[in-house]
């Protein structure tokens, strides 16, 4: 069996078990409003992807993500140099970033929609998520980079900026690829949940709002299961864009 | 000359040089020799500016303007070979290249990383990027660590021609052999000129 073939299967086989297990399930239910079966789902989903609204609602939620995941990376690296090379910078900020950690996103997602326009909680939401992971991540490398290395900078009279563009960043690559996956997820379900407790006009997280206040139970279904593809889909791209940036 | 007056330097409780005095011709090539642990690496690392003396100063010598060698080869393990070279180059002289990957005897190697590199290839990239940051002095530790004699002899004559002087520190006798100025530094330090 060549692999092409053992991987469709490895794939298919826990997929189709699924399946089975949630029709049957829906079958020992019986009624569709609490558990809609994977026909009566896939139907819906198939109906919600002919329609513009579902193409703009996927595509507003996943600016808002990559816009709340650009300002936390960003914020969160700025932060975690400025924390390492200085100590006053460490004992304000440090503390203040591991409370944002510890903190619940419910918790946040309340307190901002009272501060900040409904449309624009959910990228502040995931941006706040990712920057604590960033941070982290970012730190520790920044800790156990090789001070001999630093040491060549410094000897080699290479400026701040080349000691940053030759040694530090390439240093850095694996551990920000690292907190960037994880911060991904973060910002996607962050996101996600912020659109579904303060809907804007136009969210996957509005849609699913709607659908529940509807007792649409198969679009709910239907809805999910898109985030939970565009989730795997968008890891997948970002993991082998990363893998390949830290390659070269 | 450059001289070291009464320097006194210590790692942690250890003392490794001990109000040490010491001149140095400022042309040719010197070598440092003696057993390990008896203060080379320290007294190039002094006269590099990378280790602030206890005691004493260094004079006839400004620390920002020498190339230091390290003991370790300290390649980034993302630079090809050119790129190590290119670094240390000011725009106006990348053109140089060629001239020193031929010093290391690494034409050819200039696409290839680190990793790909033998030993003796990796120490003489390390070299090659010193000379060619340049400056008023070059301060080598272990220059030739794991290079073979026929190739060090070649590199040293390079070095020689360079017209910029060279303090060394090594433990190969053809190496020390090459050199205008051996000092031992085992006790109270030795001058042995040649030639």
């Amino acid at each position: 069996m060549n692999q092409g073939i053992k991987k469709c299967f490895k794939l298919a086989i826990p997929l189709v078990f699924w399946l089975g297990v949630w029709q049957l399930a829906a079958w020992a239910v019986g009624q569709p409003l609490l558990l809609p079966g994977p026909l009566a789902v896939g139907g819906r989903l198939l109906a919600l992807a002919g329609t513009a609204d579902f193409w703009l609602s996927m595509g507003a939620t996943l600016w808002r993500v990559f816009l709340g995941l650009f300002w936390g990376a960003v914020l969160g690296g700025a932060l975690a140099f400025l924390t390492h090379f200085f100590p006053w910078a460490d004992a304000v900020a440090s503390p203040a970033i591991r409370v944002v950690r510890a903190t619940p996103v419910v918790s946040f997602i309340l307190l901002v929609y009272l501060w900040i326009p409904r449309t624009a909680i959910p990228w502040v939401i995931a941006g706040l998520m990712v920057l604590p992971v960033v941070w982290g991540a970012l730190s520790t490398g920044l800790r156990s980079l090789d001070g001999k290395l630093l040491e060549l900078g410094r000897a080699y009279r290479f400026s701040r900026w080349k000691q940053l563009r030759l040694i530090y960043l390439p240093a850095l690559r694996p551990h920000l690829s690292a907190g960037l996956l994880t911060a991904f997820g973060l910002a996607w379900k962050s996101g996600v949940a912020a659109e579904v407790l303060c809907p804007p006009d136009r969210a996957i997280g509005s849609r699913i709002q709607q659908a529940k206040l509807g007792l649409e139970t198969a679009d709910l279904f239907a809805w999910t299961l898109t985030i939970v593809a565009l989730s795997l889909l968008l890891e997948r791209i970002l993991r082998r864009g990363l893998e390949r940036g830290n390659r070269t | 000359m450059i001289k070291l007056e009464n320097i006194t330097f210590r790692y942690g409780e250890k003392l490794v040089l001990d109000g040490f005095s010491l001149e140095i011709p400022d042309r040719g090539l010197t070598a440092l020799s003696g057993p390990s642990g008896c203060g080379k690496t320290t007294l190039l690392r002094v006269l590099g500016g990378l280790a602030r003396p206890e005691r004493g100063k260094v004079d006839g010598l400004d620390p920002a303007r020498t190339a230091f060698l390290f003991q370790e080869d300290r390649l980034l393990p993302w630079r090809t070979v050119g790129q190590h070279i290119t670094d240390v180059l000011p725009r106006s002289r990348r053109g140089e290249l060629p001239r020193w990957l031929a010093f290391a005897e690494l034409e050819g190697e200039g696409g290839a990383y680190p990793s790909a590199l033998s030993g003796g290839m990796a120490r003489r990239l390390a070299l090659a990027r010193c000379a060619a940051l340049g400056g008023e002095l070059l301060l080598l530790d272990e220059p030739f660590a794991g290079v073979d004699p026929a190739r060090a002899a070649r590199i040293l004559e390079q070095l020689r021609g360079l017209g910029v002087p060279v303090v060394l520190a090594s433990h190969q006798a053809p190496v020390l052999a090459a050199c205008d100025v051996v000092i031992k530094l085992d006790g109270p330090p030795l001058r042995e000129a040649r030639g």
